[in-house]
């Protein structure tokens, strides 16, 4: 029962890209498409892995979509105002960084719930990236053409060409693996999840991990919300906003995967394939994009009853 | 989840027949708004005519999403593609459109080199009509509300207009430039909006006119001036497209008097004239194609 728990999701995987490589012979499991799901997929891929930082907790962040909106739109404005492009993204990271803090401090120091506390900074983030870009989307001349370049780039690898936002997107899932699996700080976050109070007893320092952990997974929503803006070479208030859900729902996916139902980053991974490899087969398909959104809400679900229900027979 | 994705598959297998025909996917993150629901019936009933297989997908609100459904219709080999967003927003997913050789058509988009046409209305003529229209109902003087959305470039030019127009007047005065939060629709926020204007303006008279750079925010305006019981005091409210609960609230004969109706779904049948100048290989000169508007008053609303 275990195995079948741990293993459904990752089955429901494997059938998932069975059915639209035999639905779609000649171009699904092609390079070009399988780059183009990486590509597409990159931006998730960044606030689901750094999302899985503090949901290894059981904390979570609802505002790092709003922040990836608001870290787009500040290096917009300081390119705006003529400022270098490692300006712009400095300042844009610096946000992320301070805004998670902030974060941190409210669930950590002060005591409120994350979902709280998350909630209200969701509407801070996304106000101050309305005010500072006016409610207008920046975009054209105003972005340089060297930043929207990043996200066209990539390492041609023979004949192959690695997309520069999938490159980047495999970079930051190394390093949040490698913070949570092969440090001590991941593995004190993972006792804090099991038991905060013991942990605390234990002498890890939870209040200061726990604002630690909140900064780090608001500088990945404030990469992904560069990329976004490189993507679409613009920046706009709103933009990020989608990316919150699914990023939570990606690492519930991936939850379903882990033997102890606690957040993995690889897992996650697979979480986001998930729900990226549907949206580019289904794409391809022809389903209509609002049966598309019922059957991956349905998946998610059907996934984590699975998982749920063996874990209820055990 | 195995007879969930049985289901998928045979639900997929019964609508993705029709072989051979041409295929033009249509894409959309602004599936939700009226105005291009009636658009896109346009291209549809046109392409239908013609025999194509059209695929319409909303990202809903998400322009990266669109750039990556529009790379999907890339994969899959679609003949032409038709797409109602920023191209700017877009370049990514239009450039690999031009490298691969699949048209893309812009449908109330915006102008980009990397499209065939863009298919729209004369945003700037629609704006300087109502709000010439407003300047004259106020013979040139009062104060006026304006409801704008700059975020949105082919709603900002609107704005761009109307500030042009109201600021030839030397006696009008722009009391306040609102820019509401659309994610309830627009109709609540700009009525929230326009009541906190109202309570700080008691006045009788102290408000000329509510120039709106679409319906939604004239029509929240109205609720607003009912609300507060000052219907009666002659303000002049304007919208631009003409959406069914306009052409209502301006057949009453009331403050909300003239809108201006865009035609979508002649917008629609023009994209798809240029979509079949594409596989015709007709030349396309004109970057921009303006279908024709027309102002709608309490004489015509219904």
């Amino acid at each position: 029962m275990q195995k079948l728990r741990q293993s459904g999701t990752l089955i429901g995987f494997v059938l998932i890209i069975a059915f639209f490589s035999f639905q779609l012979p000649d171009t699904f499991l092609t390079a070009r498409n399988l780059l183009n799901i990486s590509q597409q997929l990159s931006m998730l891929a960044v606030v689901a892995a750094t999302m899985t930082i503090v949901m290894v907790m059981n904390d979570f962040d609802l505002s790092v979509g709003s922040m990836a909106s608001l870290s787009g739109i500040v290096a917009a404005s300081l390119f705006v105002n003529e400022y270098s492009i490692w300006a712009g993204i400095g300042a844009a990271l610096l946000v992320g960084l301070v805004g998670g803090l902030f974060n941190g401090i409210l669930v950590s120091v002060v005591g409120i719930l994350p979902f709280v506390a998350t909630l209200g900074t969701l509407t801070v983030y996304s106000g101050a990236a309305f005010l500072l870009s006016g409610g207008k989307t920046i975009f054209g001349r105003d972005i340089p053409k060297s930043f929207s370049d990043f996200s066209r780039g990539g390492i041609e690898v023979g004949s192959i060409k690695i997309p520069m936002l999938t490159i980047t997107a495999g970079f930051v899932i190394f390093v949040c693996w490698y913070i949570l699996e092969q440090t001590n700080f991941g593995r004190r976050l993972y006792a804090i999840g099991g038991n905060r109070e013991a942990s605390y007893l234990a002498g890890i320092k939870v209040v200061k991990l726990r604002m630690l952990a909140f900064a780090l997974t608001g500088l990945g929503a404030a990469v992904a919300g560069l990329m976004y803006a490189s993507r679409v070479a613009s920046a706009n208030p709103t933009q990020g906003a989608g990316l919150m859900l699914d990023a939570i729902a990606a690492v519930f996916l991936g939850m379903t995967m882990s033997k102890q139902s606690e957040p993995r980053v690889i897992f996650t991974l697979i979480g986001v394939l998930v729900l990226g490899v549907l949206d580019n087969g289904m794409t391809q398909m022809r389903v209509d994009s609002y049966v598309r959104e019922i059957l991956v809400g349905l998946i998610v679900i059907a996934a984590v009853a699975v998982s749920s229900i063996s874990k209820a027979n055990r | 989840m195995k007879t969930l994705i049985k289901s998928v598959a045979i639900s997929l297998l019964i609508s993705s027949s029709a072989a051979f025909a041409e295929t033009v996917a249509v894409i959309t993150p602004y599936l939700a708004q009226p105005g291009t629901q009636a658009a896109i019936e346009g291209f549809e009933a046109a392409a239908s005519d013609k025999g194509w297989d059209v695929n319409v997908i909303d990202t809903a609100g998400d322009i990266a999403a669109a750039i990556s459904r529009i790379e999907d219709s890339i994969t899959q080999n679609v003949d032409a593609i038709v797409i109602n967003v920023d191209p700017a927003q877009v370049s990514a997913g239009l450039q690999s459109a031009k490298d691969a050789g699949i048209p893309v058509v812009g449908l109330d988009a915006g102008a980009d080199p990397l499209l065939v046409a863009n298919v729209t209305s004369n945003g700037y003529a629609m704006a300087a009509e109502t709000s010439v229209y407003i300047a004259n109902r106020i013979e040139g003087s009062g104060k006026v509300v304006m409801f704008v959305f700059d975020a949105f470039p082919p709603v900002q030019i609107r704005g761009v207009i109307a500030d042009a127009v109201f600021g030839n007047f030397p006696d009008i005065e722009v009391l306040d430039r609102v820019t509401p939060d659309v994610s309830d629709g627009g109709i609540a926020d700009s009525r929230a909006k326009m009541e906190a204007i109202l309570a700080a303006n008691p006045e009788p008279g102290s408000i000329g006119a509510v120039w709106a750079a679409w319906d939604q925010p004239a029509l929240g305006a109205l609720q607003a001036i009912e609300g507060a019981g000052r219907e009666n005091e002659g303000i002049v409210i304007t919208g631009i497209d003409a959406n069914p609960q306009a052409r209502d609230a301006i057949a009453q004969g009331g403050n909300f008097e003239a809108s201006i109706a865009q035609d979508f779904a002649a917008m629609g049948a023009a994209a798809a004239e240029v979509v079949a100048g594409t596989f015709a290989n007709k030349e396309q000169r004109a970057s921009v194609i303006y279908v024709p508007t027309k102002m709608v008053t309490a004489n015509n609303a219904k």
